[in-house]
């Protein structure tokens, strides 16, 4: 079971993971199948769903 | 995942065979050994026993091939690399420890330095994470092994995730398997193959390549 966001403005399927690396959450675009961007602050991105652990 | 060979410069076409749960250490092997060089290494193999990783080296394999090649292969083939940093050992050995730790790197592997209080680390490196050999060692060292676990975890997830992209997906749940030794995975990897049609491949494609691990 997954969580995810389809925004209005691109169609894009949206996605964030926690790096427990860098303990810093990673971007995932789902709909192209590519790490988006990595934040560089604690916490989450705003407005985009935390993926729930796949089965 | 595409490796090429250091020596010929072509991309190496056969399946390198995974070793889950393995540790490369990269450390002095040649005699003479410093004392506390020889008591970082047991510690360290305490701690991978403790957690059921196999600790191997450069002389663990014997191919009768070349030497460098032979430490790609081992790199490529297990999950973690480990690189000792003394004063004692002599500098042209630091270096290819540095060189090995810089291929783990660029092949994604789980890289830690196991340094004495003593030595210095280059700076290319002081991102890298490093442990003190000290009173701590043994804790800190444990603990960082634990920590593989949720970075696979972490693996398996981002994989899900890529399924768009099935061969970067496949390479992050190899990387899982590799710490984990989950076979589950290597399952999950062959029905990527399938659902994107991989399987009509060479079998030495960089796709099929991938997937066999």
């Amino acid at each position: 079971m997954k969580t995810s966001k389809t925004t209005s403005s691109n169609k894009h399927d949206i996605v964030q993971l926690k790096n427990p690396k860098t303990e810093r959450y990673v971007k995932i675009d789902r709909t192209e199948g590519k790490i988006v961007s990595h934040k560089k602050s604690p916490g989450p991105y705003k407005n985009i769903p935390v993926a729930r652990k796949s089965k | 995942m595409i490796i090429y060979d250091p020596l010929t410069g072509d991309a190496i076409t056969s399946s390198i065979k995974s070793q889950p749960r393995h540790c490369f250490l990269m450390t002095r092997l040649g005699t003479p050994i410093p004392e506390e060089v020889k008591k970082i290494r047991k510690s360290i193999e305490k701690a991978c026993i403790s957690r059921k990783f196999v600790l191997i080296d450069a002389n663990s394999m014997i191919t009768g091939r070349d030497f460098l090649l032979k430490i790609w292969n081992l790199i490529s083939s297990t999950p973690i690399s480990i690189g000792v940093s003394h004063e004692g050992i002599p500098t042209k050995t630091q270096m290819n420890i540095y060189y090995e730790m810089g291929i783990a790197q660029a092949l994604g592997k789980a890289t830690i330095i196991v340094k004495s209080p003593k030595s210095e680390v280059p700076s290319d490196f002081v991102r890298t994470e490093y442990i003190s050999y000290n009173n701590t060692f043994q804790k800190n060292f444990s603990k960082y092994l634990d920590s593989l676990d949720a970075l696979a975890g972490h693996y398996e997830e981002i994989a899900h995730q890529l399924e768009k992209d099935p061969v970067l997906a496949i390479d992050y749940l190899r990387r899982a398997f590799l710490i984990t030794g989950n076979k589950a995975l290597k399952k999950k990897a062959r029905e990527f193959v399938n659902d994107a049609g991989l399987y009509k491949r060479a079998r030495n494609s960089v796709e099929l390549l991938a997937a066999n691990f």
